[in-house]
């Protein structure tokens, strides 16, 4: 008997469809598997043997061929397990057909039976419910994140046991059916209005002192700017980065889609858990790869860059990372995704990030401090020509930071939290938001130097401020253009439509001013 | 002619330093003499590892004269050739006994035997004044070791360095920026530019002033080559002035050898919690004389180095004349700038710092963009990210 069984398969961040086709016939007992198949989807056929041996189904001695298709597809992860195993079971007639039409399947099989978590459900059940499938039967540990799509049914099951009484119940009684296997509710999860939820694990008010780069740290957030920060150990480099999350504006649910579907391919979805509520945050030692950073592998997968996608990547220590490894940064800086080439083609994973650096200023990390700092000048510019030029040239705003003097520590002065800070950002969000409507632009970092005119437009006085600027500072034409970005941040900060010359003086105090 | 030569090839000789050569040419009487000498006659007054030198080198020449000189390529080639080539770079070589050496250098207890030269020599008739200090000087070093430079450029007085990066390189710049002359004595061959980032520096001495080195041209930069240069250094000038030097510093070997040599020591005090200044300060303590400004420090010069009573209006001059160079920016602006003008020091400040240190009197947005004003006008410049300190007349 032939049967087929709608599943999916994960490219990307995107998905197909795959078709499992069982098909059992009188012969030779034989249980063949095709269909571009890597090694793991091959061992399938132990697992469900076993699984549904021990589940108390018999598989019949006879012709088994199962055939994944796309064919030519390579075909790999464990997810295959429950749609064959359902396969054969409706192959033998355990259900009846009309039970198992227009629902996806998705699970891996442990020996006993039990259903098992798997990766990237929610691009699959995206595309599923785009495809016009009503329902989906996933592991339970997925179904929180299949729930968050609109428009199709899931329901999360533990056991393939579970799952035939339902299919069995499903042509009959509806109501028992779905007693057996009840639909999962997305989780109400507080995603935008007036108390956002998750933050990022540093507040604001827990940094004493260090009041410009806190400042330095609301512009960028508030126009996505990416932001270096310089200064020598524990003067709270890293303590800043981690406020970052928690000063951007919630995520939308389209953000938090994309995010979800990064993790949930990548594999890092918690069990149960449904949308991601917070910024992401990663934070990569120095020594990462290229690869682990960027992405890649046999089959690819999102690297560090992508699993910060909508929201902040942190290089500590920037020197001390490998040149290949920074280096691979520039593409996805410039076009907000990664392109990841195979020889089965290529796949493209989203990008689109705020960069935050922290480095020190010199070797010993005390310059311009000439009593603790011993650096001769061939060695500062050696150190910081490790940090390739593109690199900083794509740092919007560049902050110095000291050690903390004893009197912030103990002065108990309570400083702002991140939550007002939070407001200011989402204010000039709204502001930038009204800008670009129809625009491909959503915030003030991303703007092309061909818009600047437009978007950054200077009144006389402006004008004549930013040609000073440029011939006493002996600026370039790279760092003009990112002072006229940042100081349209300012603005917005502000509330005010027109750029000042104060704002723009205030954005040229952060461009990067290295030797 | 013929004695030069010789001369040029008893400098060049690895291992054989000016007492040495002077040793030897009291014994034999002339450079030519030298070369002429028998190994037993040259055995009891050279080092064995000398005495190889020499004779190796003679070796050569004796080997190389005909076909080298013909062909008139080749690294070990003949001296003779050598030594023409050297007009031809431009490169000058004076020996002691000769008219044109350096007077003042011919006075010093122990001066190079030989001294190559490209650009000029130095004024016999004029003041010449040794300006050294730390390479990694501060903002404060920088600016005193500019306007110095330049007062001397302007008033036609020598400046005398060793070309380094740091204190020497401003002061010189700064000099030859003024219209003055200035001579950089090297620690290698003439022909060789060290530091490397020095290019137009070295440049410009070459047309403005001089390029001076005890060193035959090619010889590398090595650190024993320093110290007997500084002794060149100070032997040129008048007297030497340190601006910037910490407590175990190679600038005060410089002093050592103008002490020796019997030059005034002028040091430039500063602060006491700039480790920086701790040499200077430390010679002033041990007697060397205090450098309050250009203009006082050429005025004792003038007059014979003695310790006249000033007025105390020189102080105040200067104040009011920097004040008198900010010119530019309205009266408004400037009443609200002066504060913020005042906070910065030669010390480079972070902004955040004078934010604190208004007390509240601003904002730090304010802050901010008062200093950068204050770059605008050129009273403040921005030394790395986020750190200001205060403007000099030549940035």
């Amino acid at each position: 008997m032939y049967c087929r069984i709608i599943s999916g398969a994960v490219l990307g961040v995107c998905a197909d469809m795959v078709d499992v086709e069982v098909d059992i016939a009188p012969g030779l007992p034989m249980f063949n598997m095709v269909g571009s198949l890597r090694s793991e989807v091959r061992e399938s056929r132990e697992r469900v043997c076993v699984a549904l041996k021990n589940a108390g189904l018999s598989i019949p001695a006879a012709h088994i061929t199962v055939n994944l298709s796309p064919a030519d597809l390579k075909k790999e992860g464990t997810a295959y397990d429950l749609p064959i195993a359902v396969g054969i079971l409706q192959s033998m007639e355990y259900f009846k057909a009309r039970a198992a039409e227009n629902m996806l399947f998705l699970g891996e099989l442990g020996l006993n039976g039990e259903l098992k978590r798997v990766r990237g459900v929610l691009p699959i059940v995206r595309e599923a419910a785009v495809r016009g499938v009503t329902e989906c039967i996933v592991p339970a540990a997925n179904a929180a994140e299949g729930a968050v799509i609109p428009g199709i049914r899931v329901r999360g099951a533990e056991h393939i046991s579970q799952v035939l009484a339902y299919l069995q119940a499903r042509c009959g009684d509806k109501g028992r059916a779905d007693k057996i296997l009840p639909v999962t509710v997305a989780e109400e999860v507080c995603l935008f209005d007036g108390q956002p939820e998750a933050g990022g694990s540093v507040d604001f008010a827990h940094i004493k002192g260090q009041e410009r780069a806190k400042r330095a740290a609301e512009i960028a957030a508030s126009g996505f700017h990416n932001l270096l920060m310089t200064g020598p150990p524990g003067a709270g480099k890293s303590m800043i980065a981690k406020c970052i999350p928690g000063i951007l504006p919630p995520l939308t649910l389209e953000e938090s889609l994309e995010v979800t579907t990064v993790a949930s391919v990548a594999g890092l979805l918690s069990e149960g858990q449904g949308l991601i509520a917070g910024r992401p945050f990663q934070s990569p030692h120095h020594t990462v790869s290229q690869t682990a950073l960027t992405g890649g592998g046999t089959v690819p997968r999102p690297g560090v860059i992508s699993l910060a996608h909508r929201g902040v990547l942190f290089l500590d220590e920037l020197t001390e990372f490998k040149r290949s490894a920074l280096d691979s940064l520039r593409q996805p800086l410039e076009d907000k995704q990664i392109q990841v080439a195979r020889a089965g083609g290529t796949v493209a994973f989203p990008a689109d990030f705020m960069l935050v650096g922290a480095m020190n200023p010199c070797p010993c990390g005390y310059y311009p401090d000439t009593n603790k700092c011993r650096c001769s000048e061939p060695q500062i510019k050696r150190y910081l020509a490790r940090v390739s030029g593109p690199i900083l040239d794509r740092m919007d705003l560049c902050v110095e930071m000291k050690a903390v003097g004893i009197e912030y520590l103990q002065n108990g002065e309570e400083a702002e939290d991140s939550r007002l800070v939070r407001e200011r950002v989402m204010a000039a969000r709204n502001v930038q938001k009204e800008r670009f409507a129809g625009t491909g632009y959503r915030f003030n970092a991303d703007i092309q130097t061909g818009d600047l005119e437009s978007f950054c437009a200077l009144d006389r006085e402006g004008r004549l401020c930013m040609e000073k600027l440029y011939k006493t500072l002996d600026l370039s034409a790279r760092v003009y253009h990112r002072i006229l970005k940042v100081a349209r941040t300012i603005a917005d900060l502000e509330g005010e439509e027109h750029i000042r010359a104060g704002h723009l003086l205030e954005a040229a105090s952060y461009r990067p001013s290295f030797f | 002619m013929e004695e030069k030569w010789y001369a040029y090839w008893l400098c060049g000789l690895p291992g054989i330093g000016n007492r040495t050569i002077k040793c030897l040419l009291e014994h034999f009487g002339s450079p030519g003499a030298v070369y002429r000498a028998s190994e037993q006659a040259l055995r009891p007054l050279l080092k064995p590892a000398q005495l190889q030198a020499l004779l190796e080198s003679r070796r050569r020449e004796a080997a190389g004269t005909g076909s080298a000189a013909r062909s008139g390529v080749g690294k070990e080639e003949c001296f003779q050739a050598a030594y023409e080539r050297l007009q031809e770079q431009g490169i000058a070589f004076y020996t002691v006994e000769e008219a044109c050496y350096p007077g003042r250098l011919k006075q010093i207890p122990d001066p190079p035997y030989g001294i190559f030269v490209k650009g000029g020599l130095p004024d016999e008739e004029r003041l010449s004044v040794a300006v050294v200090g730390a390479r990694e000087c501060s903002e404060y070093g920088r600016y005193v070791a500019l306007e110095l430079g330049k007062y001397l450029g302007e008033q036609g007085i020598q400046v005398i360095s060793g070309m380094a990066r740091g204190i020497d390189s401003i002061s010189q710049t700064a000099a030859l920026s003024a219209g003055g002359a200035s001579f950089g004595i090297l620690g290698c061959g003439v022909d060789v530019c060290y530091p490397a980032n020095n290019r137009e520096l070295y440049e410009i001495l070459q047309q403005k002033g001089g390029i001076l080195s005890a060193y035959p041209p090619g010889t590398l930069p090595k650190a024993g080559h320093f110290p007997p240069r500084n002794r060149i250094v100070s032997g040129l000038a008048d007297a030497l002035v340190v601006i910037e030097a910490r407590l175990k510093s190679g600038t005060l070997i410089t002093v050592d050898m103008a002490l020796e040599q019997g030059r005034e020591v002028y040091a430039v005090p500063g602060r006491v919690t700039d480790r920086l200044s701790d040499g200077c300060n430390r010679l002033i303590a041990q007697g060397a004389g205090v450098f309050l400004s250009p203009e006082e420090f050429v005025r004792e010069l003038a007059h014979g180095g003695g310790r006249a009573v000033q007025s105390d209006k020189t102080g105040k001059e200067n104040e009011e004349q920097k004040g008198e160079d900010t010119d530019g920016g309205e009266m408004a602006d400037r009443e609200k700038l002066l504060p913020i003008l005042q906070a910065l020091d030669f010390q480079p400040r972070s902004a955040e710092d004078i934010y604190v240190a208004l007390k509240g009197r601003y904002t730090l947005q304010d802050v901010t963009v008062g200093l950068m004003e204050l770059c605008m006008q050129k009273l403040a410049v921005q030394t790395g990210v986020g750190y200001f300190c205060r403007g000099h007349s030549d940035c």
